[in-house]
């Protein structure tokens, strides 16, 4: 991909018929108001995109890398079983309105499936896809994705960037779209499309608006020397208190996570064994059975399982990838049922080890 | 290429090892294929319908391609694997992980410690010091298990005994009625004081349960042994090998593609381990 980058500027209207269009080609997944919450759904008659929306539930990256798929199978033959590759199926599909925070997420979750071991699965489920960001105004009250520099307008992050993340990005300047497109494929994205070039105005609004933005946050997390500080204090009574305290071990942190990338491998057997199926499901360091192994459990304790989510988000990952596992959308704490959050407890630990 | 898609390899052989330990020769079904192993690595070994698990190869790599596994039986695969007899296929994936450093301990003398199923691993890097016995110096090899009749290769002791400047002391932890034993009893740390290898030229290769690695590397740390020549190999619940599943992960170490052979300088200070 090049870093060629242009802009234009589309009028509401002209964004629309560029949806209608690319939904001739493309399944076009965005976001859509779905009851009170806002979910990624392919766009279909009568769907319209929620242009507003905060935070989805399930994180654009989990579109792609889906709960349950199918790795290899194995068909029976005369001397037993012939395994065979998945080939997930081929469909044009537009990841579209994907905000900063997820579209970090889903590089971060790329340097584990595309890195120097790639996951055929993944590369060609992520084959199937471009992705349309859409800078975020609509401020939560857990985000703090400026804290970790992953938002709320997408930019340049622990070495990954707009080239990579994205091939079209586009800004609400009210009433109008800012649309910057990166490489040939945002360009091909765009072919066909009325409108006009920026004015200087149009990249002062988009200026404007991203400071704008960035006042709006309640949270933050300190992010100076925070991997030596948890490693400093991985006997820190907060694990114990805090993990045995509250948590439930009910794994919805790591669930609703963009950058968690565990699973479990299962077998389907079918009912005349004529072919056996190897799945993959997501799995989650806070499930008690996910490091046991015959005669031990490397994590039977709430207590551990807590410190490895915490210890990895935010400072295992700076070893392992290069960049924090955590893009600071909140969505662990949302979902926690007793509200467990690791940027509070980044600070606990902060604070006591300020007052020693 | 698909690091989840298994080859097939056929069994050529099995020999038991009593009381539930079994040992499989393969190749793999396809002639113009080969797997590129070196010893302490592993392969993930399934059987379709019981999954796959890691299992490190216990010789080490063969002139004609042929490859073994010695497998104990723990749970729903390894129980079933018992039962898989010569001709019969098996899917294998691999190989992965680090492999025990032949030849950063090259002119070393050379401190084997193993408990129980431990050996397994370590066969494969005894085998090879034997077969270039001149580039290494002193070798004393220390063997617990917790009987006499799980001290698995016994078979093999005499040859590996009559290697030159070779050294092998046993122990076992408890013996049953029925079996007979006139050797040292107790944890294979009280065959310390036997060993007689020095610290300054020696390099350390270990492997068995966590605990007993932990009472070997600090016991010979005491004793002088530096922290980067003392290797262990560990064991974690592995679902992918390949640094995907997160499962084996300890601390920032994915013990599938960093390990499982480390510098026990290395893994220091992590939670969750016993070390
Ligand atoms: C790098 C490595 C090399 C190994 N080499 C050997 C070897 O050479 N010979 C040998 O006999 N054993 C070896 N093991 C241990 C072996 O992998 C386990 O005994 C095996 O996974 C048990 O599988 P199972 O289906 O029979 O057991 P299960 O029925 O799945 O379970 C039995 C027990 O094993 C645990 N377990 C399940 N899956 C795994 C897994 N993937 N990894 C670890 N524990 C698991 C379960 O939690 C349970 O407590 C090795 C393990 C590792 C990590
Ligand atoms: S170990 Fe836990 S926190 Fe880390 S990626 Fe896996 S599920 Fe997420
Ligand atoms: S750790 Fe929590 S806040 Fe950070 S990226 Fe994951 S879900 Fe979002
Ligand atoms: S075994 Fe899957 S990450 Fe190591």
């Amino acid at each position: 991909m090049t870093d060629q980058v242009s802009a234009r500027v589309a009028s509401v209207e002209q964004t629309a018929e560029w949806i209608e269009l690319l939904r001739r080609d493309y399944e076009v997944v965005a976001p859509v108001k779905t009851g009170k919450t806002t979910s990624f759904r392919p766009l279909a008659e009568g769907l319209e995109v929620d242009w507003d929306y905060t935070i989805t539930t399930i994180p654009a990256s989990k579109t792609i890398y889906s709960p349950q798929e199918t790795l290899v199978r194995f068909a029976r033959t005369e001397e037993g079983y012939r395994a065979e590759e998945v080939v997930p199926e081929k469909r044009k599909r537009i990841l579209f309105g994907v905000h900063p925070c997820d579209l970090h997420g889903t590089l971060v979750l790329e340097r584990t499936f595309l890195g120097e071991m790639k996951d055929a699965n993944y590369a060609s489920l992520r084959a199937n896809y471009l992705i349309v960001g859409l800078n975020c105004q609509s401020i939560g009250e857990k985000c703090f994705c400026a804290s970790v520099g992953t938002g709320p307008f997408y930019g340049y992050w622990m070495g990954q960037g707009p080239p990579q993340g994205c091939d079209v990005l586009l800004t609400d300047l009210g009433g109008r779209f800012l649309v910057e497109t990166f490489g040939v494929n945002g360009v091909r994205l765009l072919a066909g499309v009325e409108a006009s070039p920026p004015t200087p105005d149009d990249i002062g609004e988009k200026l404007k608006r991203e400071a704008a933005a960035k006042e709006r946050f309640r949270k933050s997390l300190d992010t100076r020397d925070l991997p030596s500080l948890l490693r400093r204090n991985l006997n820190h009574p907060t694990w114990r208190i805090t993990g045995e305290g509250r948590c439930l071990s009910c794994t919805n942190c790591t669930m609703v996570c963009p950058t968690c990338f565990c699973y479990d491998i299962w077998e389907r057997v079918g009912l005349d064994l004529s072919v056996i199926e190897r799945i993959r499901v997501w799995d989650s360091c806070q499930d008690e059975r996910f490091a046991e192994v015959h005669g031990g459990n490397f994590r039977s304790t709430r207590e551990a399982r807590l410190r490895q989510f915490v210890c990895h988000k935010l400072s295992y990952w700076v070893e392992q990838f290069g960049c924090y596992g955590c893009v600071g959308c909140g969505r662990c704490m949302t979902w926690c049922p007793t509200g467990i959050d690791l940027a509070e407890i980044a600070a606990e630990i902060r604070a006591d080890e300020e007052r020693k | 290429m698909n690091l989840q898609l298994p080859k097939e390899a056929v069994v050529i052989g099995t020999k038991a090892h009593p009381p539930d330990t079994k040992a499989f020769k393969l190749r793999l079904r396809n002639d113009n294929e080969r797997l590129e192993l070196r010893s302490g690595q592993f392969n993930m070994v399934g059987l379709p319908g019981f999954g796959e698990a890691p299992f490190t190869f216990s010789s080490p790599p063969q002139a004609d391609g042929s490859f073994e596994h010695t497998i104990r039986a723990v749970g729903r695969l390894s129980k079933r694997l018992m039962r898989v007899e010569a001709g019969e296929t098996l899917h294998v994936r691999g190989p992965f992980g680090t492999a025990w450093p032949l030849e950063q301990v090259k002119g070393r003398d050379l401190l084997v410690v193993a408990g129980g199923v431990g050996m397994i691993p370590l066969r494969p890097f005894l085998l090879e010091v034997f077969q270039k016995r001149e580039e290494y110096g002193k070798v004393v090899v220390l063997f617990g298990a917790r009987t006499p009749g799980e001290l698995i290769y016994r078979e093999e002791f005499d040859t590996w005994r009559r290697q030159p400047n070779t050294f092998l002391h046993l122990t076992v932890d408890d013996v049953p009625p029925g079996e007979t034993w006139d050797g040292h009893t107790g944890v294979v740390t009280g065959l310390f004081s036997q060993m007689g290898i020095e610290p300054d030229n020696a390099a350390v290769l270990t492997c068995g349960p966590e605990i007993m690695m932990r009472f070997v590397a600090r016991g010979l740390l005491l004793r002088r042994f530096p922290a980067n020549r003392i290797y262990v190999s560990l064991e974690r619940r592995m679902k992918c090998g390949t640094g995907h599943c997160g499962h084996c992960q300890l601390g920032p170490k994915f013990v599938c593609k960093d390990g499982p052979v480390f510098r026990y300088e290395e893994l220091a200070g992590f939670p969750d381990t016993l070390l």
